[in-house]
This record gives C-alpha cells, structure tokens and sequence, in this order.
C-alpha cells in the first residue's frame, strides 16, 4: 500500500510540523474525488497552497485546479521545466521532477516505462505541465515525438503566449503582431496549432481552453489522465495568462480569461472513439467520479 | 524472465566466475556485459560508429536480458530519458558517438548534479566539421568536467570489463553519479579481438531503487513532496552555497570511485616497466599502440616503461604522480588534437617539464607505432630518421 | 587525534572533507573528526558534545518520519528513547528536501537547501542527523560546518558522512539505542542528573490569518505594497 510513504510514523506524529501531518489527516490522498476535488476547495488541505506567483496569476489558479483534479494524487508525478509554472508546481505535495530545458515529454517518456516495468499492478500517473516556450519552441521535438511513440502521459501546457519567466519574449504561440521582447516590430508569424499537431501526433484525447469554469477544466484534466493510463497520450492546451507581460490589471485577469474562452481559446474537445467509450464506462459507471 | 540467471554480486562476476574466450568486435563486447549486468532500460539513437552497440543491444532486448528498450527522437531525447527514467529506480544503459555526444551534453553533463546512475557508453568519433564519421577522441575533452565518472577502455576485453565494473560503480550510494566507458570507435568497436567472457547465465544482481541517497521518485518513498533537483531561485547567500556545496558533493562522489575502480579494476592505471627512465602514457586506443612501442623498444633492447590510464575521471593524480616521480620524459600519444590527457598529466605532476606532448593523430588517422618510437629515441637522446606524420 | 575535520564555521567557502582526505570508515567503525576510530570511541564523543553543548537537537529525516518500511516503528521509537536521554533535547525535523518558498518555519522544521537558518535561529550547538538521504545530508552537514559552530553527529543506514565530526554507519535500530546506553554512561560519568524526559512537541507556528493582516506585519517591506499617501493606483504600466 504506496499511502504509507505519507503517513507518519505513530512515534513522531507529534514532532512533525502540523503542515505536513495536516497533508494526511486532511490532504486529499487515498480520498474519494467526490470528498475532495475542485468542488470542495478551500474545504480540505490542497496539495499546492503558499506559492511565489505573482499577484493575479491566471497560471497558478490553473495549478491548483489541477492538483485538485488528481484522481490519484499518492500516486502521481509531475515534471515540468523552466518556466513560471515549476515555481507553484514545485511547492505542491506531489513529486516534481525538474529537469533541463524543455525536455519534459522525453523525461516523462523514460519514467512512464519504467513506472510500468517495476509497478506493473499499479498505476502510477505521470504529468508533464510546462509553458508554451518549454512545450512548443524548445521542447517541441520531445513533445511530439512522445505523442508519436504513443508514450503513455498527460501533457499540460501553460499557455501565457509569451515567456514570462524570463521577461516577456515572444514565443512560438504568441500572436501574430505581438510586440514582445525579442519581437519588437511585431510577431510575424502567428500561433502554432498546437491541438492540430497533437492529434496528428496521435493524441487520444485533446482539450484546448480557457479555465474559466472549474468544473469543466477539472473534467478535462481527469478524462486526460484516465485515457493516458490506458490507451495513449493525452494533451491540454490551456490558456493561463501572464498579467505582468501583457498588462491585465489584477481585477481584470478573469474577465480576460472569459474574453479568450470567447475567441482563439474556444472549448474545444477531441477524443477518439475508444476514449470516448472509455469516458462513457468511467463517467456511467461512477458518475461522480469525473465530473 | 524465463532465461533463468545465476544473479551474483560484482566481485564474483568479474573476478571469480570461470570465463571462455571469445573472438568478437568492441561493440559485441559492450552489448555482452550488458546482457550480463539485469539491465531493465535501454534506450537507443543511431549514429556511426555507437550504432552497432545499439543494434545489439536491441536484439539483447528481444531475446529477453533487457525489459525495455526504444529507439528515441535524437539524443537530447535519448538522455533526458534517461533521466526520467532513472528516477523511477530502475537500471539503465545507452550510447552515443561524438556528435551525438555533444548534441546529448546538456542532458548528460546534468546527470551527476541530479543524481542519475547509468552507464554510458563513448564509441568515440571525430566532432563534425568537416563531416566524419572517423574516430578520434576529442568528444571527451567536452565530458571531463562534468563530474562524471569516466573509463577508457583500450581493446575489446576492457571494452567488456570496464561496462561491466560501470553498473556495480554508478550504483553505489557514496558514488550515484553515471559511469561513461569511453573506447575508439572503429578501430575497438567494429575490430575483432579475444575476450574473456562468463558465461551469459551469469548476470549482476538486480537493482535496489532504495539503495540510493537521493529517494527515488516512486510515489513509494518519503518525502512525500520529492523535489530532488532543487532548483536555486533566490539570488542570496544560501542559495549559493547549496550551489556550491551541491556541486562540492558531486565530485566528492566522483572522487569516492576510486575505491570501486580499484575493487573491480585493479586500479586506475597499469604500469609495465616501472624503474624506467622514459615512459610512454596513454588510454584508450593509444595505449595498445604505446603498449607495441613498448615491446618494440624491449625487442630493441631500450628500457621504457608504460602507463597505461584506464580512468580518465577520477583522474589518478596521486598514482601517476608516484609512477613517474623519477621518470626523465613521458611520452604522451593520442587520438586528438589538442591534446587533453597531456594537459590532465602536466597539471598532476610537479615535474611537468618532463611531458612530450604527443606524437597526436585526430581525423581518424590510426596511430602508428613508429611516431611512438621515434619520441622513444628523441628521448633516449638516439639519432632517428623522423616519420612524417 | 589530530582533527580533520572540526567544529566551524570554517567560512564563507568550506573545502569539502573527501577533498581534505577523509574516507568514509570500513563497516564495524566510524570516523571521528575525519578520523576513522572505533565506533564505540565516535559514539562517547558525540555524546559527550550532546550533554555539554548548548541546544542538543536530534534533526530525524524522511526515513525514519515516515512509516514506509517495516523497520521504521523499531528505529523511531529507539530515536525517542534516545532523546529522552538527553537533557533538553528538541527534536526538529527535517521532513522535505525542497527548498521552501515563501519561507521556512525555522522553530519547526530544518531544510537541506538552508539548514543553518534553524541552526542560527535555535542556537543549536550539537545535533544529530538520522534518517537523511545521504545526498542532502551530505550538503546540509557542510554548510552546517561552513557557517555555525555546531557539533554534527551522523547516524547513518547506509555508509556513513565524511563531512560529520562524528559519523556511526549501517544505523539500525539496536545501533541507536547502543548510542543511548553510551549517553546515559557518559553522562553518568559527568555527573549530570537527569530523569528520561521527551523532547517537546513541534511547535508549528499557528496558520497566518490573513484575514488581519496589516501593513505593519510586512515589517521593511511595508513600503513596497503600500501606496504613498494620497497615491492612487489606476493604472498598470
């Protein structure tokens, strides 16, 4: 049973700081989604709370929904790369890997493996979330050829359509005409069709979005790591905005987001028949469990 | 695995379990102590000449010896999963060439810092350009610092050895950082040489994830919030010295080898001819031919000595140093240009006076004997008739 | 003995012990200011340094924490008994290796990436690491020895610490309480009277209520989120 690396030892419960004995008695781990999730946040210990984000960011509310939506959080990992979002990711109760520059997807790819070779009874989810610099420009052959070989993960990407973490360059999923750092007559090229490229890459099931509605980016989330155990990758394009690079007042950034859902980040959802029967039997069988 | 191993440990498996020799190539050799080290995970790129190690390797895997191997998008990809799946805990293996090698550098030179055991092995390969496939051992200049462990193996029976050694060492808990086995390539990899070999039912026990000092990140071990590879975001004091005493701690690690290669090895050098007063020092592929120089000279009647250097990192400072305390010249041949194994000797000894820098082939020029020789008489104060090189 | 491997703070960039020479001790022995002695001989010195120095700490690690293995009940109860022995042990534990942003609760817990912030803070003087992977213990007992003047003592599962004054490998559950029995002959020997007493619970700060919050609580720092008087912030730049 994999929860006894998280339970204290009886002995030392009392001399471990409350944050951590809180993980267990109140975290999420080994509970039932329908007690714990996004719809119960602020109720329960959330795996990710103090981060260094900056006021406002649209990214880090984004981490935390998706660590609230882990359907198996005690056995999950995470890994990521350089960017903003390692900074929230790597203050959550969940193994982080952070590795060299963009190469999440060929990390993940090693770890899914050998995740499989020596817990062949038990699933272990693997999760790459980084940015649209670290999946996209540098990390882009790593991130396609994992879906090409059908490697077993979710991927998250972070979408700010800039590189915030470094100051505000233009990156491959800016927009055309953006005057970024790097860019500063205008990007001249537009964004990269990231969903496109992900299901011909061979994607089971891809979302792109504006997580304005928690409930319907958790679905994703957990629909995205249920057919990654089973039936091959799994891709998320969200868009989490950068407030500082971009100027959106603090009051602003939700308003921003529902601005986006409303034109280039449009719900839109792919599966392919198998997943889809899939979400059918998991969704029918356990209708709280998804959703 | 229905192949039904003996698993024993490495002293038994190099030093005591009966060996039959065999007539095969430098890359066999390396795919053969593979299949007899329980490798769990391979992952393979092609390029000429490490190819051939893969290729083998690969059949390796579909017989059965290797749990699970693939063929990744180009190098960086190769070793970033490498890395990923190291910290999973399970036992790993690749192999690259020069090029590759360097396209792979950022992943590679990562894995001390993140703890990533592994064996990698350096069929060595001139770095383009121009374009050539032919080798030549520059690519390991690029790999001395970044606090790997490193073993050049001179022929074929190395070639097997040192891989072999390789996987007991990396997975030490005082060592834990990756082993490379560096060999020329053509010139070891696709030549045929004798090679004593256990039989292959004979396999290095399987790997204790937990026998580690860093956790492994399984989601089986505390702390439950793993973040191994602590990323220094603040621009202070501490963050510094966490930098510093990290990297401190990788070539400590690096360091703490030497008592390994030792154990399995018999040391980090080998030396014929100890009281001479001309030496000849070398690894790798150098070292066989300074090794005929050597016989050369004693057919001629000249006494010089051999230093052979089978670790490059950690570098056996100390023992060289002692070996040619009273030396008069050293003789140092190699495989590239600039000359890196005569500047890591001139920078461990105090008479530095006394190295020769060269004679040195690159491009893929085989080395012959006869430029040894003729550093031999300079030294020896003889008249020769200089080869032109 | 000439020592090796001393009390610091040795300065602003410590070399490392195996850098100065020192190897870890073969099984059966221990090392002792980089020296490598009996085990018994390592244990009476570290216990000695835990019964006259100011603040004696045991720092447990993940592995004995948490109950992953089997053996982790026998060892962390042996660990208790052991500072039940000490006049005026804490116990702070060291449950996590991430370097923790925003800040870390120093009375509570030690990290790897900063450990001499609990040193400092607690003005410990003797300490003992147990249950560390050997990695960060590595890194946390030299800046440990670079910056503070605190006696380390290693208890080790696996192959011991060179950066440690004193350093026990293959640690088991009947090595710690071996250790205790050598504390209470020590301490016997010095005359210290004690009666077994348990180290106090951990004293986590209470969560921070954000709700009353006020300028003041940013100390140095409140000028930089307050507005100057009559500033009105409409716009962002």
């Amino acid at each position: 049973m994999s929860l006894r690396y998280m339970i204290p030892a009886s002995k030392f419960k009392r001399y471990l700081p409350k944050d951590y004995v809180e993980l267990v008695d109140y975290g999420p781990f080994g509970k039932k989604y329908s007690e714990v999730g996004v719809k119960n946040m602020g109720a329960y210990k959330e795996l990710v709370e103090e981060h260094p984000m900056c006021s406002g960011c649209w990214m880090a509310y984004y981490i935390k929904i998706i660590f609230a939506s882990l359907p198996n959080p005690e056995n999950t990992v995470t890994i990521g790369t350089a960017g903003c979002g390692r900074l929230a990711i790597s203050q959550a109760a969940v193994p982080f890997v952070y590795g060299n520059y963009g190469d999440q997807n060929a990390m993940a790819s090693g770890m899914t493996r050998a995740f499989r070779l020596r817990f062949p009874d038990i699933q272990k989810d693997v999760i790459t979330i980084a940015g649209d610099g670290g999946m996209m420009d540098i990390g882009f052959s790593m991130t396609m050829h994992a879906w090409f070989r059908r490697e077993k993960f979710t991927t998250i990407m972070l979408d700010n359509e800039t590189y915030g973490n470094t100051g505000g360059q233009e990156s491959g999923m800016s927009m055309e005409g953006a005057v970024l750092k790097m860019s500063p007559k205008g990007k001249n090229f537009g964004k990269l069709p990231a969903m496109q490229l992900a299901i011909t890459a061979g994607c089971v099931y891809v979302v792109k979005m504006s997580p304005t509605n928690i409930n319907k980016a958790s679905k994703a989330i957990r629909r995205a790591i249920f057919a990654a155990r089973n039936l091959g990758p799994t891709f998320i394009h969200a868009y989490t905005s950068c407030n500082i690079e971009y100027s959106i007042p603090t009051p602003d950034v939700f308003a921003d987001a529902k601005e986006k859902e409303k034109g280039r980040f449009a719900f839109e959802e792919y599966m392919t028949p198998e997943a889809k029967e899939l979400f059918a039997q998991i969704e029918s069988k356990t209708k709280r469990e998804v959703s | 695995m229905s192949l039904n191993k003996t698993l024993v440990d490495m002293d038994y498996l190099l030093n005591e379990a009966p060996r039959e020799k065999h007539f095969i190539t430098g890359a066999q050799a390396m795919a053969e102590a593979v299949k007899r080290a329980s490798v769990d995970m391979a992952i393979a790129y092609p390029i000429t000449p490490q190819s051939e190690v893969m290729h083998l390797v690969g059949d390796i895997y579909a017989q059965g010896h290797i749990k699970e191997y693939y063929r990744a998008e180009e190098e960086l990809g190769t070793m970033s999963a490498i890395a990923g799946a190291a910290r999973a805990g399970v036992r790993l293996f690749t192999a690259t060439s020069g090029p590759g090698l360097l396209r792979g550098l950022e992943a590679i030179v990562s894995w001390p810092g993140h703890r990533v055991p592994c064996v990698l092995g350096i069929l060595t390969r001139v770095v383009n350009a121009p374009l050539s496939i032919q080798p030549d051992n520059i690519e390991m200049a690029y790999m001395l610092h970044c606090g790997a462990v490193m073993l050049h193996a001179e022929n074929q029976q190395d070639t097997f050895d040192y891989t072999l050694a390789a996987f007991a060492i990396t997975e030490k808990v005082d060592v834990y950082i990756p082993v490379a086995v560096a060999t020329e390539g053509f010139f070891v990899t696709h030549a045929k040489g004798y090679v004593n070999m256990m039989d292959e039912k004979y396999a290095y026990k399987e790997v204790d994830p937990y026998e580690a000092p860093v956790p492994a990140m399984d989601n089986e071990v505390p702390p439950a919030r793993i973040q191994r590879d602590a990323p220094v975001q603040k621009s202070n004091f501490m963050s510094y010295l966490i930098h510093s005493v990290w990297q401190q701690e990788i070539w400590d690690s690096n360091r703490r080898a030497m008592k390994y290669i030792y154990q399995y090895l018999g040391g980090p050098i080998e030396v014929i001819n100890p009281d001479a007063d001309v030496f000849i020092l070398a690894s790798g592929c150098a070292a066989a031919q300074a090794r005929e120089a050597n016989r050369y000279a004693e057919e001629e009647g000249l006494s010089v000595g051999l230093i052979k250097v089978k670790a490059i990192r950690p570098f056996p400072k100390q023992e060289i140093r002692d070996a040619l305390k009273n030396a008069k010249s050293v003789i140092i041949p190699e495989h590239n240009i600039i000359g890196w194994l005569a500047s890591e000797v001139k920078s461990s000894i105090d008479n530095s006076g006394i190295v020769v820098d060269g004679p040195r082939v690159y491009g893929g020029m085989t080395l012959p004997v006869e430029l040894i020789m003729t550093e031999i008489y300079t030294a020896l104060g003889m008249e020769t008739e200089t080869l032109q090189a | 003995m000439s020592k090796i491997i001393e009390v610091g703070p040795v300065g602003y960039m410590p070399q490392s012990a195996p850098s100065m020479g020192v190897e870890l001790s073969p099984e059966g022995q221990a090392l002792l200011y980089g020296n490598i002695v009996s085990e018994e001989e390592a244990m009476r010195d570290a216990a000695k340094a835990l019964l006259t120095m100011d603040n004696p700490t045991i720092f447990p690690g993940p592995q004995v924490l948490w109950d992953w293995k089997d053996d982790v009940a026998e060892k962390s109860a042996a660990i208790l008994e052991m500072a039940s022995e000490i006049p005026n042990c804490k116990i702070i534990p060291m449950p996590d290796y991430r370097p923790k942003y925003p800040k870390i609760d120093v009375k509570a817990e030690i990290n790897p990436n900063h450990p001499n912030l609990t040193i400092l803070d607690n003005r410990i003087k003797a300490c003992v690491f147990i249950g560390v992977h050997c990695h960060y213990a590595n890194l946390t007992l030299r800046m440990i020895r670079a910056g503070t003047d605190c006696y380390t003592v290693a208890m080790c599962a696996m192959m011991g610490h060179e950066e440690a004054m004193a350093s026990i490998r293959d640690v088991h559950a009947s090595d710690v309480l071996k250790f205790r029995d050598i504390i209470i002959e020590v301490r016997n020997e010095l005359g210290i009277e004690h009666t077994p007493t348990m180290p106090p619970e951990n004293p986590s700060l209470p969560e921070e209520d954000w709700g009353s919050l006020t300028p003041a609580d940013y100390g140095e720092y409140r000028s930089l989120i307050m507005s100057r008087k009559g500033e009105h912030v409409a716009d962002v730049e």
